[in-house]
């Protein structure tokens, strides 16, 4: 596959590249200037081959970076895009080249003894890293998709990931990031995450063929840079201010339909998306959800991605003399959540100049029916079980114990070295009844495999669309009914066989022990 | 003397009575609130009496010259209430100007301000406070230390020395309770433990623990507010929890003994109790949820029994997000139920009524004419009263 766009590095792969242990991440673009998509790494004849440096440093205003540098030649970028097919391997290198942390920081025993190791040895700190390929349906194995043992140590050697994407594997917007037990915010927080495609899309949604793609990576990052708490949404690396500054600027023809392919890579945000003309939310045309073709295109003015969510769409610019800006709501999570604000994530600059990378023009006619979890409405559930968030509040600014429990177990936060708390074989599909017994919308998250939304408060979902995290609404009180989904879970695929988690994707929640484990057995 | 509001109650009868007596006075009691209220705006100590129902005027606010942080634990009590010798005083914490404000109930003027040891500050959690024998105990949340002063006249404070404390698995300092010579306190990692105060500054009991509930839910709940019975036999301990749980220790040796557990499924949280005068009926503020709870309490043998619990507090997820201390409606019989600190944005104070509806039955009922804004606050988390 060739490059794509000038927004994108055309790298040619298979280079034997030495990696140089750059002390400081790239520069991130100014404020108020026109949001570029990250370079892409495309595969080359069924394999992407890359190595990342994850790297840290402090910019001139206090805010501590963390980011996967990649390096080509003189270029060096941040959190490229990678770019792959249905049955293209990927093999990733990681060198870590965080700081160590000072003795005696916070630390967390990642393999306590009698458990096994994969990686480096020693207990993780926030300078540890590994990587999560949220949303891939591929094994939780070493080398592949594993976070349980996985670690990645300052300054040791480097890590290979390496895996093959399965040939039935959905085609959509999927998203790497670090995922550490007890640290995975403060690096998610710093930056280091990035998009991945995989490609085919027009084959099964032709009405995008053709248009400019853009991919949009919603981070945050912190308003104070060490004060956790309130905090700021970045667009491609780029501030969209929440009190007052410049806003970003994206670039369309007058008129033009384009597809956009955004990730919330934030930490706890709940986005409501809108993409308004003239001051009121226009018509957007979703295609999928979470890397999953939706069976039918949707029409809506508001498309809400939770924490880790993603969502693809179209969307068109207004004629000229029209105005346009991309937004996101306010959404409430509940009083003790936090408050996602109201805000301008970039105003449409039209342009007759703009230009992007386009989608292939061929649609095709692709088998939706052959994609990975494709027919699972179809089939009878073998097992039946009840979950439920929950949480513990010490004080109005903690501590608080984060729970997400199987029900008729006791509650408890994660620990490194328990037992799954959930124990199935393959070949098993489970319905999953997943309440929200807290004040706060939490959002649920399984590794390894898309789920499909079979119930919202107990009534027939009205889209029954394949995800993998979705939002559960905080509980109003006494006198109301916890809110709940029910999921089926789909064990069929032998690739499943392992040991993985399922928590909260509000990574504070998920760093502070949300999380449990399953273990599908062979 | 105990902290408020646990024997606020006996003591200021005892103290005030004579005056009364002599000067034929009627008394006048205040609810009144901490408002914790962080920079830039200034602190202070709203004043609020009640009509012959129970219901709340707001009479005045006093500006203690400082800033809290709008939030923190909530076992920690931010207000106790003394009598130095010769006056009535209100102690106050401002957790972040790290300092305690000693408040003349006579003239509703502050008397003095007393810092601790220059680390000592409540920034991240609060100060929390308790006066026992003539000293004033401090809690810092951030450097973990219990400071002891010495009460002065004038409502003053005079600080003596800080003693470290720290719970079995690191945790902070969460709430401290006082009767006699014993002082009890509660960590944020689930530890208990007494202190001997006899001599003035705390020197430990040697029976750190970890509490009952707290093992056996590893490590998923933990003690938090404590109350001790007026003969100091008993310690209960209101726990955060997903549950109503409370936990009981004998500590008629001078020691802490395990704990013993009770509670319900019914409430969310407990962080917060209060004792009835009688000693009949524990409050339990469901902190986390929207309710308050009561159990019957029997002070002989230390049991619990759960009772009944209120219907859901108005105005959460609206003007509060959580509910917090509590102070009695009667400083006699069962109490009569309890006001409650609502701490959100529109911070008030609510009213809920406890009645007796036969042996072992009970109702606790929110006024109608609840909650009684508070509008000098913006994070409500500790109330109490004093008469004057």
């Amino acid at each position: 596959m060739s490059c794509k766009s000038k927004y994108s590095v055309a790298l040619a792969l298979g280079l034997s590249m030495s990696v140089m242990a750059y002390a400081q991440c790239p520069n991130r673009p100014s404020s108020g200037t026109v949001v570029a998509d990250a370079p892409s790494i495309v595969s080359q004849n069924g394999l992407l081959s890359a190595q990342f440096t994850m790297a840290q440093s402090v910019d001139n205003f206090g805010y501590t970076h963390y980011c996967y540098k990649y390096t080509a030649g003189n270029q060096v970028v941040e959190s490229p895009t990678l770019r792959l097919n249905p049955g293209d391997t990927l093999a990733l290198n990681i060198l870590d080249r965080n700081t160590p942390p000072e003795m005696g920081g916070t630390r967390m025993d990642m393999s306590p003894s009698g458990t096994p190791v994969c990686g480096d040895t020693g207990t993780a700190t926030v300078s540890s890293t590994n990587v999560h390929f949220h949303g891939l349906n591929v094994p939780p194995k070493c080398h592949q998709d594993d976070v349980i043992t996985t670690l990645i140590q300052p300054g040791s050697p480097g890590f290979q990931y390496k895996m093959q994407i399965p040939a039935a594997e959905p085609p959509g917007l999927y998203w790497y990031h670090p995922h550490v037990h007890g640290f995975t915010e403060f690096q998610v927080n710093g930056g280091a995450a990035g998009a991945l495609v995989v490609e085919g899309m027009e084959k099964y949604r032709p009405e995008v063929a053709g248009l400019t793609e853009r991919v949009f990576v919603i981070r945050q990052q912190f308003l104070v840079p060490w004060v956790p708490g309130p905090y700021e949404l970045t667009v491609n690396y780029q501030v969209a201010p929440l009190l007052k500054g410049v806003e970003p600027i994206i670039q369309m023809k007058p008129g033009e339909k384009q597809f956009w392919r955004v990730a919330n890579a934030t930490l706890q945000d709940f986005l409501a998306l809108q993409f308004q003309v003239n001051g009121k939310p226009e018509q957007m045309e979703m295609i999928a959800l979470d890397g999953y073709p939706l069976a039918q295109t949707r029409m809506q003015n508001t498309i809400s991605i939770p924490p880790a969510g993603r969502a693809e769409f179209i969307v068109q610019a207004p004629p000229t003399g029209g105005t346009a800006a991309f937004v996101t709501n306010s959404v409430s999570t509940g009083p003790t959540g936090n408050f996602d604000q109201e805000q301008t994530l970039a105003t449409i600059q039209l342009s007759h100049t703009a230009d992007g990378h386009h989608m292939p023009s061929a649609a095709g006619a692709a088998d939706a029916s052959a994609l990975k979890f494709a027919n699972l409405s179809e089939q009878p559930a073998t097992t039946q079980r009840q979950l439920f968030f929950s949480e513990e509040f010490g004080g109005t600014n903690g501590p608080i114990q984060f729970y997400i429990t199987v029900d008729g177990q006791k509650q408890k936060v994660f620990e490194a070295n328990e037992k799954p708390a959930i124990v199935t074989k393959v070949g098993a599909i489970e319905d999953w009844t997943i309440e929200n017994r807290a004040l706060e919308t939490h959002a649920f998250h399984i590794h390894q495999i898309h789920f499909k939304v079979l119930e919202v408060d107990g009534n027939p979902a009205p889209h029954q669309d394949l995800l993998d995290t979705i939002e559960i609404p905080y509980w109003e009180g006494s006198g109301h009914p916890y809110h709940s989904v029910k999921v089926r879970m789909d064990f069929r695929d032998p690739s499943t066989a392992g040991t993985f988690v399922f928590h909260c994707h509000i990574l504070l929640h998920e760093d502070l022990g949300m999380m449990h484990k399953i273990l599908v057995e062979p | 003397m105990r902290m408020l509001p646990g024997v606020l109650r006996t003591l200021f009868l005892a103290a005030l009575l004579p005056i009364i007596a002599s000067s034929g006075l009627a008394q006048t009691r205040y609810i009144i609130t901490n408002d914790d209220v962080g920079f830039p705006l200034p602190n202070g100590v709203s004043f609020f009496t009640e009509n012959t129902q129970g219901l709340l005027t707001f009479q005045h606010q006093l500006n203690t010259g400082g800033y809290g942080i709008g939030g923190g634990y909530f076992g920690e009590h931010r207000l106790a209430v003394a009598n130095d010798g010769q006056e009535n005083c209100v102690y106050a914490s401002q957790a972040a100007s790290g300092n305690i404000v000693g408040v003349i109930v006579s003239s509703l003027t502050v008397g003095g301000v007393a810092f601790g040891s220059t680390t000592d500050t409540g920034l991240s959690n609060g100060i929390g406070l308790v006066t026992a024998g003539g000293y004033l105990y401090a809690s810092f949340t951030d450097p973990n230390t219990i400071g002891t002063f010495k009460m002065q006249t004038g409502c003053n404070l005079m600080f003596i020395n800080d003693t470290t404390v720290t719970g079995l698995n690191g945790g902070v300092i969460n709430a401290m309770a006082a009767n006699g010579t014993m002082l009890v306190t509660s960590f944020t990692d689930g530890s208990i433990a007494s202190f001997n105060i006899s001599n003035g500054t705390p020197t430990s009991n040697g029976d750190e623990q970890i509490s009952t509930v707290t093992r056996k839910t590893y490590y998923a709940s933990y003690p938090n507010q404590i109350e001790i019975t007026q003969d100091g036999h008993y310690a209960i301990f209101g726990d955060t929890s997903t549950a109503t749980a409370v936990e009981v220790s004998n500590i008629s040796s001078g020691k802490l003994s395990p704990t013993v557990a009770y509670g319900s499924l019914l409430g969310i949280s407990s962080s917060n109790i209060l004792l009835s005068p009688d000693e009949t009926i524990l409050y339990a503020v469901n902190t986390q949820g929207d309710a308050v709870s009561a159990f019957f309490f029997d002070k002989s043998s230390g049991r619990l029994k759960y009772g009944c619990k209120s219907g859901p507090i108005k105005g959460q997820s609206g003007s509060w997000s959580y509910l917090a201390s509590a102070a009695l409606v009667s400083d006699s019989g069962n109490g009569g139920g309890v006001y409650v600190a609502e701490f959100g944005a529109a911070s008030g104070i609510a009213l809920v009524r406890y009645s007796a509806s036969g042996t072992g039955k009970c109702t606790m009922q929110e006024d109608p004419a609840s909650p009684f804004l508070d509008a000098k606050s913006t994070g409500l988390l500790s109330i109490g009263t004093v008469t004057h």
